[in-house]
């Protein structure tokens, strides 16, 4: 069965009837061992799941999880052991494979392919199903996609740009997609992190639905109280294998944590809590009424008073911190919480109230201020806005404390070391040695350096937003212990959360926020939950939801500010295009308006019509490496090597009819060759292809010298000369040719598979990794296809001027590239399109001769084309900054 | 940690490895110099063979930095032309004195180092705003001097070009490595450079001053381009509009096959210069 045929048939699956069968093994996992470089990350795992049930996988950070659903999505192959589906064994080598077998994941990091619409994004992730001819059937994706969005009751047109979504839209979008389908077996990896309480209601129902639809159900999570609510049975896994299987009725919260961490932890720290009941922990809450019986000085260490932002998602909010206390902030997603801390830190600008601290107004434009002002930041996304991945735990702790500890400009990495060591110490960061790469921590250890990095500035104000999202049971405890201990030493602690069992037994007292501002203030002692997750929510909606009710009413739970207006897309999609044409036609007329009659004009359009063609496939040569991600710059030698290739293959004595054939053949082939050595070289070698085009643009060149051996190439035949131009006809062949050709691309990366996985790969190659795009074969088919374009333009060249030189198209490379980026293609990868090259292409031909027209003289020329390009890209700029 | 590990370990941040990569082509290349060539045993011959690969040593070495943030600086050339015809324009034209030229010259390499630098402050992607910079600056540089190249300097500025007896240009290239070697491996202004390079968000939200220190880095690059384009009219005694043209493929190669990563987040000035002499010795 071929792949699209096999997708089709999931496509049908998902509307077919919903069959109920009696409980079989749908997937078995025997022995399962997966190793990596220094660590045994399954250490032969055995793991079964039945129709119709959802089984939780728990465990620390680092106990495997993740490994074990990579090996069931097909991301990752085991070394040892078998897996087997419906009894029969299988061997999953991509994530298509396992798609195909009906499996699907929703990975813990929201993965999306930002720049391309929320339809194509789940077709991706399904398979895009292709229709007549090989060609993507898009009225199914947007359909099929648009049907899916609906039922989660949010207002998002899918035709909206993924990068338009804030982070829990993005996410529900996938869970969504994961959830809707009818698949075997569906996994879903920390599904609730990121969503607010009632769409994981909606969730929830859904993953009820499948259960009755005979799914199998793989569900990991931190969160015990869902653990305990959905699942049937449970796997723990510590340290890469598996220790405790069974039924939910059979452990007890307590028991699981023990199992989790293998060793005894003291049962009331982690206490089985949710929504709607949760006996918080004892001792915890001894301890907390404890330090909170402590007095606390008046004056409040944080005050702020009435700052609101630009854009409304902060309004005039007053809140006071006292050095010594954990103030906790409560929120719905989207609420202004991150946003009320980023205008507290400097990242966002404040358009009404001030910031004291310790009774002083601070003017804070700048983190830098901040610091200055003894305010410390722990952001909310660890691996974007918290660490450097690839430096090492002593360069990430000493980062925030530079600019104090190196009064005198000069830094050393004694002294560092010694700071770093400090903080490994007093936060038990379990580590190697501290010149590894943070990357390679768990994520528990990795919010820890992060946390350290600002102890060393012994901060008078924390702010921690989400301090414990993703981090394993016993970092968590570590983190609120220091939290204390911070507080007790004199710290207004701000700690922002949106899970409920932290706020309420680490704060000494609770703000709750909705809507830009501060809708109540409670103390942990006498509230309760219920009255706190009320608060959260809109009281100006008439029918208050409820926290228990269905997704539905999501919508109008949500905070205002994660409303994107799907309709803004149709200006955003063409609008630079739009431009772009309005700019060439008024100046195509200005130059026809000021030319001396109709043949002055009709010659005007016919040095276009040669040189624009061929810039345009230079452009569209460029265009298709950069959409995937890559940059090609040995483009200039590739058109000296293919019109050279062809020139001698002319010099052979043979008949037109054979040998002009066979030296455009080989010619275009000569490029395309070039383009996937290029490619080759980088994917085997592992090397930016900025670094590989820069070699062999030189070595290419090299070649060409080589091949014409000292003198230029001449006397070719007439027969050939003729194609680009014919002086007699004055038919132009370069013309049809590169309109046919343009077409052709248009098509092939609008409406194929392989077009579609260009943009896939360029818009993100960590999300087209987990949806089967394969790098080898994008680059190859970007790389060859931009060579060949190159490759065509080179022969066409060669023709044109009927004799070439070694220099030919040196310097072209960066013209190229510029005609692409005028034309709108996104210089990292994922957008662009070929009417727009052609455009610019265009563009850039009618301002050359314009500029002759009007006598700006040789010179000249080279500002005017310079102040273009740069009154272009400024131009983008200022319009993607207004889009934001 | 031990305080063994501690002392080996005091002067150098990387793998030692890594620095014996870097010196031992140095090693290499003068003694196989003195061994092979004959050639290579006249000085003057070295010094008039190296002096064009000394000028792009130093844009090398100074757009390693910018490499380690992430970012790339495509219109180096193109300032160097540029600055160069200031100086032939305001002396040759303007009449200016040549120490004033000078001076001017200075001001407008940085200017123009700046402008590449609020570019990429404002948001703009380096590869796009310094391709369009470059295209501006040669544009520029081929519009003040309509395309004429300017000659005969007086002789007090033609005899700055030997200094001790050996060329401006390494001069500056040795000022060069030794600043930047410093300012990247041992200020915190470097260590602001790798984290940035590694993940610009997490800088900023760290509260390094990410734009102070990419709008520097660019203005730097600008102001060893006017240098490097006065010592070149030193020593040829002429300033051409298109001058150093497709010099920063030269110098990003040298950059990137000395070890410095395109993508930033890691690299080494060093190895710039190691690889940038090995190069220019199999030149010879």
């Amino acid at each position: 069965m071929s792949r699209s045929q096999s997708v089709n048939s999931l496509y049908r699956a998902m509307i077919g009837p919903v069959v109920t069968e009696p409980p079989v093994c749908v997937l078995r996992l025997v022995d399962i061992t997966k190793t990596f470089p220094g660590v045994v990350a399954a250490d032969s795992v055995s793991f079964d799941l039945r129709t119709g049930e959802v089984h939780a996988l728990v465990g620390e950070n680092g106990a495997g999880k993740s490994t074990l659903i990579n090996i069931i999505s097909g991301v990752l192959q085991p070394d040892a052991g078998r897996m087997l589906l419906h009894e029969s064994a299988v061997r999953l080598s991509n994530p298509v494979e396992a798609r195909n077998h009906g499996i699907v994941t929703v990975h813990q990091e929201a993965e999306l392919f930002p720049t391309l619409s929320i339809a194509e994004n789940m077709g991706l992730a399904l398979g895009l199903p292709t229709g007549r001819f090989g060609l993507v059937d898009w009225k199914t994706v947007r359909n099929s996609s648009q049907a899916t969005v609906d039922q989660t009751g949010e207002p998002i047109d899918v035709n909206t740009p993924a990068d338009q979504l804030g982070v829990a839209r993005r996410h529900m979008i996938q869970v969504a997609a994961a959830v809707t389908q009818k698949s075997r077996i569906v996994i879903l990896d920390e599904p609730t992190s990121a969503l607010s309480a009632a769409e994981s209601d909606w969730l929830f129902s859904q993953i009820e639905r499948l259960k009755t639809a005979g799914a199998g159900i793989i569900y990991i999570s931190h969160r015990q109280d869902e653990i305990f609510r959905l699942a049937d049975r449970i796997t723990v896994l510590r340290d890469g294998k598996g220790v405790w299987t069974g039924a939910k009725s059979e452990i007890d919260g307590d028991r699981l944590i023990k199992w989790m961490v293998g060793r005894d932890q003291p049962a009331a720290t982690i206490t089985k809590t949710g929504v709607t009941n949760q006996p918080v922990g004892k001792s915890v809450t001894a301890e907390r009424i404890e330090t909170c019986g402590r007095p606390v000085s008046d004056k409040p260490r944080l005050q702020i008073t009435g700052i609101a932002d630009a854009d409304g998602r902060v309004r005039n909010v007053t809140l006071g911190v006292a050095a010594g206390e954990v103030l906790g902030v409560y929120g719905l997603v989207g609420a202004g919480r991150t946003e009320l801390a980023h205008c507290v830190f400097g990242l966002k600008r404040i358009i009404a109230g001030h910031v004291e601290i310790d009774g002083q107004q601070q003017m804070i434009r700048s983190p830098k201020d901040a610091v200055r002002a003894g305010i410390a930041y722990l952001p909310e996304d660890r691996l974007r806005q918290g660490i450097c991945r690839g430096l090492s735990v002593r360069a990430n702790c000493v980062l925030a404390s530079l600019q104090r500890r190196t009064r005198e400009v000069l830094a050393f990495a004694a002294p560092e070391r010694t700071a770093a060591n400090d903080v490994v110490r007093r936060l038990d960061i379990r580590l190697a040695s501290i010149e590894q790469a943070v990357g390679g921590l768990s994520g528990g250890n990795q919010q820890k350096v992060v946390l350290g990095r600002w102890l060393l500035n012994e901060p008078k104000v924390l702010i921690l937003d989400e301090p414990t999202r993703g981090v394993d049971v016993g970092s968590k405890l570590e983190i609120h212990r220091l939290l204390r201990s911070l507080a007790d030493d004199g710290c207004a602690v701000l700690m922002i959360s949106s899970e409920l069992p932290e706020i309420m037994q680490h704060s000494d007292r609770i703000i709750v926020f909705c809507e830009g501002s501060v809708s109540g203030e409670y103390d942990p002692r006498q509230v309760s939950s219920a009255d706190i997750a009320g608060a959260a929510l809109p009281t100006a909606v008439p029918d208050l939801p409820k926290v228990s009710s269905s997704g539905a009413t999501t919508s109008s739970v949500r905070a205002p500010d994660l409303k994107p207006d799907g309709s803004r897309r149709g200006s955003g999609r063409f609008g630079g295009e739009a431009g772009l044409g309005i700019v060439t036609l008024f100046l195509w007329l200005l130059l026809a308006a000021g030319s001396a009659g109709s043949s002055d004009i009709l010659s005007g359009l016919t040095n276009l019509a040669t040189y624009a063609p061929l810039w345009a496939l230079l452009g569209l040569a460029a265009g298709c490496v950069i959409i995937a991600g890559g940059i090609d710059i040995s483009i200039g030698s590739l058109v000296a090597l293919s019109a050279v290739c062809c020139g001698r293959v002319l010099q052979i004595d043979a008949p037109d009819v054979i040998r002009i054939p066979l030296a455009v053949g080989i010619g275009i082939l000569a490029g395309t060759a070039g383009g996937m050595i290029n490619a080759a070289i980088s994917l085997v070698g592992r090397v930016h292809p900025i670094v590989v085009t820069l070699g062999t643009m030189t070595v290419y060149r090299g070649l060409v010298i080589f091949m014409l051996g000292g003198r230029s190439l001449t006397g070719l035949p007439s027969n050939f000369t003729r194609i680009a131009v014919d002086p007699d006809t004055g038919f132009r062949g370069i013309l049809v040719t590169s309109v046919i050709v343009l077409c052709i691309a248009a098509v092939w990366l609008q409406c194929t598979q392989s077009g579609r996985h260009l943009y896939a790969y360029g818009s993100s190659p960590a999300a087209s990794r987990l949806a089967g795009v394969s790098q080898t074969r994008v680059w190859l088919t970007a790389f060859a296809a931009g060579g060949a374009l190159a490759g065509l333009a080179g022969v066409l060249e060669l023709s044109l001027n009927t004799q070439m030189q070694a220099r030919l198209g040196a310097g072209w490379e960066l013209q190229a590239i510029a005609i692409a980026v005028i034309g709108g293609v996104a210089i990292t990868g994922g957008r662009g399109s070929v009417s727009g090259v052609v455009l610019a292409a265009i563009l850039l031909r009618l301002v050359n001769s314009a500029l002759v027209r009007w006598g700006v003289s040789g010179p000249k020329v080279d500002l005017v084309v310079g102040t273009l390009l740069l009154a272009a890209v400024l131009l983008d700029l200022v319009w993607r900054q207004r889009r934001q | 940690m031990n305080i063994t590990t501690n002392k080996q370990r005091l002067s150098l941040s990387h793998a030692p490895a890594v620095w014996i990569a870097g010196i031992v082509p140095w090693l290499l290349l003068i003694a196989s110099m003195w061994i092979v060539a004959t050639n290579a045993r006249n000085p003057q011959y070295l010094w008039t063979v190296f002096a064009p690969w000394a000028e792009v040593g130093c844009l090398a070495v100074v757009m390693t930095p910018i490499i380690i943030t992430g970012g790339i600086d495509l219109s180096v050339g193109s300032i160097v032309a540029v600055s160069g015809m200031t100086l032939g324009v305001l002396w040759h034209h303007a009449e200016w004195p040549i120490w004033m030229s000078a001076v001017a010259t200075i001001a407008v390499g940085t200017l123009a180092g700046s402008l590449n630098g609020c570019l990429v402050v404002l948001g703009m992607s380096p590869l796009v705003a310094t391709l369009a910079t470059m295209a501006f600056f040669r544009g520029l540089s081929m519009a003040v001097s309509n395309a004429q190249q300017v000659d005969r300097f007086p002789e007090p500025f033609l005899d700055m070009a030997q200094l001790g007896g050996i060329p401006i240009q390494f001069w500056l290239l040795f000022v060069t490595i030794v600043l930047c070697f410093i300012i990247v491996h041992f200020s915190r202004f470097g260590r602001w450079c790798f984290a940035i390079g590694d993940n610009r968000t997490a800088s900023r939200f760290a509260a390094v001053p990410v734009r102070r220190v990419e709008w520097l880095l660019y203005s730097a690059s600008g102001l060893v381009c006017a240098l490097v384009a006065i010592s070149n009219a030193m020593k040829q005694d002429v300033v051409l509009p298109d001058a150093q043209s497709g010099v920063e493929l030269s110098a990003i190669a040298c950059v990137v096959i000395g070890g410095t990563l395109i993508t930033g987040g890691r690299g080494g000035v060093l190895q710039t210069s190691a690889w940038q002499l090995f190069r220019t010795w199999t030149l010879v």
